[in-house]
């Protein structure tokens, strides 16, 4: 199979990268000031609890030693105890990780069926004046701070017009016999509108932009205009041979925004409350409550690796030309 | 098309290695509102009626809090602890040039060199550097600045210093490139055979060629700082001696402006920061349409 | 004698350029018999590609018919709406490309491609349309299972051949093909050039040949049509072109190819300088700056083409001498001395 060579090789790239960056969360917790120990322990637990974790992340021995523990603890997912909640960290993560999940794709897809939709009409309408109309409001959606778009529909749809919650993901006192049946209701659906809305609005702007100049070069391409000559129909000139050449590199573009995405969701969880893995490791921070920032950061960094790598794969085999070459 | 040749002066000269795109109605646009932008930092003290944390009090000595937009003469109206919002307003520029410069030039200045010395050299120094941007594409811009800026002791400094540690990466990746290209171009083989230091090569043949591209990322990376400062400053890990756009947001929101309806005290600072940024994805699509050129659009 | 499948006359073809008009294709005139193959040969740039497309009306955006009509089976391409323009396309008149390789959509098998045209255009059922495949395949020697390939896995060659299946789909009185096997080495060249004429002949269609290159002209076409700088300057029967051309330009194009079925020895002399511009054509006669023959009168006046003997036209002010020419013309250094 040639298409699994790429993929080997790339995976391996991979781990390296996750290597590196799982290093570099290690330096940063370790190496920051104060007490070397307050990256797993907190002075309120309780001496027999203090202990167990020197023991189970070497606390006491020197820093590589401590590396090489911490390296196999990740392995085995042991994150260490967050300090708030008294939980393994891990527990919370996992918790948290389909909020945030939900949001990002959920938001996501809208906006690229918009954007690319969007792209598409602007790239036929080009020197237009709907053109001349749309492309500053596109720039500038790209350059609002995504968490003020959010603070800006909040005071509009949920203070001054009532219709939507103001945060979080149920109304209170509600309760839902299973994960399936809070993530189907409609009090949760009427919680995520707003956010989900607020990033949509923020991440279109890729699409649409990627998605019209794609359409406008791939319109001038030989085998549009030969298209043409054989007097196919416009919408399979349009569609079928412009559209789904132009959609190629759009496609990949959407695994890159899922990584920053989920960046950006640190700041528009927190204005909506959204219990995710954004919010949590801003709170996480702020409490100094470093085992369960570490766990969050180092979540949200593998689902950005990860979808670096789906990116590159998927443009593999998304275009024939590598696919079957 | 009329051609007139104008003696150049020196600074016409620099300008026009610069590349700067003056032709492209976007670009100028972009280039007054930095123009208006650097000149209401450079000038705030002047501009602003008060001191952006200064209490103020109306004429009977009340708090005066939450005036709406031209109360007691106030142009955007005070915040709820009574402080000036359009004085916040003009001071928030320093803080988002300050960002804005200081990043974009790291970021800028790193990823040129990097990129340089990636694809000038070749070889094992380039799979390294390449390894690295690979890492730092790996590293979640947003999270890793806010750590950093929360474990280092909050300034702007140190928010900028965790922003260009990851965004070089972009620029490099670029520049690296553009190196390649121009390396197997013949003027750079034969003045290698002719004996030229690597240092004269990379500063008479390659740099030039490579202003433009480094200028480009620069200019975005001015917006990028800017968002992520306003981030930053709203989720609380912000430079708490600077008055900022992103502060002013955060001082709203925590102040519940919001259920307030407030909008003259959270809509400023945004639209603010968007005329700001936009101006930089304007220059940046001019740049980008005069250094790759494309028939059409 | 019938009449001719396709009939030029006086067309001209102008492209809108900001502040300026570049006519590519002025006042041109010629006929393609039915059941011939007729060349259409000139330097880069004089205007044949803008011409061959003009035959199917899918021109570039700047581009405008100005004048002229192009008589097809009794309708004139210049002049009907663009829906029974539309119903031509494909259907009578085909297209092969150049570069096959661009002029196939890289993301689809060629088999959709050639069922886009079967089913789309010419009304089949799926089974048809894949029988249909696979024979038109095996019409241009390609084995039917490589139906279900991409574009980029065949060779040039191939490519070309896949290019050729696709113009025959639906049996069209007309193909017109813009430097078909320009891009191929001259051993593939001649395969396909072979195969062009034989399948030509079986299916009694017409081929209009453009192609900068006179020994591919030499090779396979009935009849030639030289045009320099947009404008028609010799047109007759290939056999009377090579042995007794009337155009000093010809003449010179003839010197500058080595000749495709006998791998040629001879030396090549190309005719020095380049073609005017077309945007600001010279009065008189375009090709009297690179003419070795020009006089005063050349230079002012502008030659129109002209009937010179059977069947033949040209349009050179010195045409009745073209015989002393010819031997003049035959000597390089006579190509040698403009600059
Ligand atoms: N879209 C266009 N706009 C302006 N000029 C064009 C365009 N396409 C072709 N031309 C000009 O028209 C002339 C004829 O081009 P073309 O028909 O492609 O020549 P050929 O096929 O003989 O090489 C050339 O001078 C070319 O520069
Ligand atoms: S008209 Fe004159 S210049 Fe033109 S080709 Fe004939 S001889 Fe040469
Ligand atoms: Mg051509």
């Amino acid at each position: 199979m040639s298409t699994l060579k790429p993929v080997l090789s790339r995976t391996f790239q991979l781990i390296l990268v996750l290597w590196a960056v799982v290093t570099i969360l290690f330096l940063m917790f370790r190496l920051m000031p104060g007490n070397p120990l307050a990256a797993y322990i907190d002075p309120t637990f309780t001496l027999e609890q203090q202990e167990a974790l020197i023991r189970q992340f070497g606390l006491d021995e020197s820093l590589l030693r401590q590396y090489f523990t911490y390296l196999g603890n990740l392995l085995q997912g042991e994150l260490g105890y967050s300090f708030r909640y008294r939980t393994p960290v891990a527990e919370r993560i996992w918790l948290l990780l389909p909020n945030t999940l939900i949001l990002t794709f959920s938001s996501l897809i809208v906006a690229y069926i918009f954007g690319i939709l969007a792209g598409a009409w602007l790239a036929w309408r080009r020197a237009s004046r709907a053109e001349a109309f749309a492309l500053p409001i596109v720039l500038a959606t790209r350059a609002m701070p995504e968490f003020w778009l959010g603070m800006v529909l909040l005071a509009i749809f949920s203070f001054s017009l009532g219709i939507f919650p103001a945060g979080g993901t149920r109304s209170a006192g509600t309760e839902y016999e299973s994960l399936w049946s809070l993530y189907t209701s409609a009090d949760f659906l009427s919680h995520l509108a707003l956010p989900m809305l607020t990033l949509a609005i923020y991440s279109q702007g890729l699409p649409l932009l990627l998605m019209r100049s794609n359409m406008l070069d791939v319109m001038k391409e030989d085998f549009v205009t030969m298209a043409k000559v054989k007097g196919l129909s416009p919408y399979t000139i349009v569609i079928k041979h412009g559209a789904r050449n132009a959609l190629l590199p759009v496609m990949t573009s959407f695994a890159i925004s899922v990584g920053y995405q989920l960046q950006g969701n640190v700041v528009v969880e927190s204005v909506f409350s959204w219990p995710g893995l954004g919010r949590e490791l801003v709170s996480a921070v702020s409490a100094s409550d470093y085992p369960l920032a570490q766990g969050a950061f180092l979540m949200i960094a593998v689902v950005v690796i990860l979808m670096n790598l789906i990116a590159d794969l998927l443009y593999t085999f998304l275009d024939p030309r590598i696919s079957h070459a | 098309m009329l051609e007139t040749t104008v003696p150049e002066g020196p600074v016409i000269r620099i300008f026009r290695a610069m590349k700067l795109p003056v032709g492209d109605n976007f670009a100028m646009a972009g280039l007054i509102i930095y123009v208006i932008f650097a000149l209401t930092a450079i000038f705030a003290p002047v501009l602003a009626p008060y001191e952006p944390t200064e209490i103020l009090y109306t004429v009977d000595y009340d708090l005066a809090s939450d005036l709406l937009p031209g109360q007691e003469g106030h142009i955007l109206g005070t915040t709820s602890l009574g402080r000036d919002i359009f004085s916040q307003i003009v001071f928030g520029a320093r803080a988002a040039l300050l960002v804005g410069l200081t990043a974009a030039f790291m970021v800028a200045f790193i990823g040129t060199i990097v990129g340089l010395i990636s694809g000038y050299y070749g070889g094992w120094v380039d799979t390294i550097l390449m390894r690295l941007a690979d890492v730092a594409f790996g590293i979640p811009f947003l999270p890793f600045v806010i750590v950093i800026s929360a474990f280092l002791e909050p300034s702007i400094w140190n928010t900028v210093i965790a922003m260009a540690l990851v965004l070089w990466r972009d620029t490099a990746r670029v520049i690296r490139s553009q190196v390649l290209t121009l390396r197997s171009r013949g003027y750079v083989e034969a003045a290698r055979v002719s004996g030229s230091s690597d240092f004269k090569i990379i500063l008479r043949h390659i740099a030039p060629n490579i202003v433009p591209l480094s200028l480009l990322y620069g200019s975005i990376a001015i917006g990028w700082a800017i968002l992520t400062e306003a981030s930053i400053s709203f989720l609380g890990f912000g430079d708490p001696n600077s008055i900022s756009w992103g502060f002013m947001l955060q001082d709203a929101f925590a102040s519940q402006a919001l259920s307030r309806q407030a909008y003259h005290w959270f809509i400023p600072p945004g639209l603010a920061i968007i005329f700001v940024v936009s101006a930089g994805f304007f220059i940046s699509r001019g740049y980008e349409n005069l250094l790759f050129p494309k028939l059409g659009r | 004698m019938s009449q001719p499948l396709l009939s030029v006359k006086n067309l001209s073809i102008v492209y809108e350029v900001p502040n300026l008009d570049v006519v590519a294709v002025s006042r041109a005139s010629f006929d393609v018999p039915r059941g011939s193959i007729v060349g259409l040969v000139g330097e880069s740039g004089c205007g044949k590609t803008t011409m061959a497309r003009a035959f199917t009306r899918i021109i570039s955006d700047n581009a405008k018919i100005t004048e002229g009509s192009m008589d097809f089976d009794g309708k004139d391409l210049a002049k009907i709406s663009e829906r029974e323009m539309n119903d031509l396309r494909w259907r009578d008149i085909a297209f092969v490309p150049q570069s096959a390789m661009n002029s196939l959509d890289p993301v689809y098998r060629v088999e959709y491609q050639m069922h886009e045209v079967l089913r789309g255009r010419g009304g089949m059922s799926r089974s048809q349309a894949k029988a249909r495949a696979a024979e038109l395949f095996e019409m241009v020697g390609i084995e039917a299972n490589r139906l279900r390939d991409f574009p980029h896995q065949f060779s040039g060659g191939m490519r070309q051949r896949v290019a050729i299946a696709l113009a025959l789909a639906l049996n069209p009185k007309l193909i017109v093909a813009d430097e078909p096997v320009t891009a191929l080495d001259v051993i593939v060249q001649r395969q396909i050039l072979d195969q062009m004429r034989a399948l030509q002949r079986d299916l009694g269609i017409s081929i209009i040949m453009v192609t900068h290159d006179i020994s591919v002209v030499a090779y396979i076409c009935d009849r030639t049509v030289v045009m320099y700088a947009g404008e028609v300057v010799e047109d007759c029967e290939t056999a009377t072109l090579l042995s007794k051309p009337l155009h000093p330009y010809t003449m010179g194009l003839k010197n500058a190819f080595p000749d495709i079925a006998s791998a040629g020895t001879g030396i090549l002399t190309p005719i020095s300088g380049a073609p005017p511009d077309l945007a600001r054509p010279p009065a008189g006669c375009r090709f009297a700056a690179r003419c070795p023959f020009a006089l005063d009168h050349c230079r002012s006046v502008s030659p129109t083409l002209m009937s010179f003997g059977d069947d033949h036209s040209v349009a050179c002010h010195r045409a009745h001498e073209a015989e002393a020419l010819r031997a003049q013309a035959a000597l390089p250094e006579t190509w040698g001395e403009i600059l």
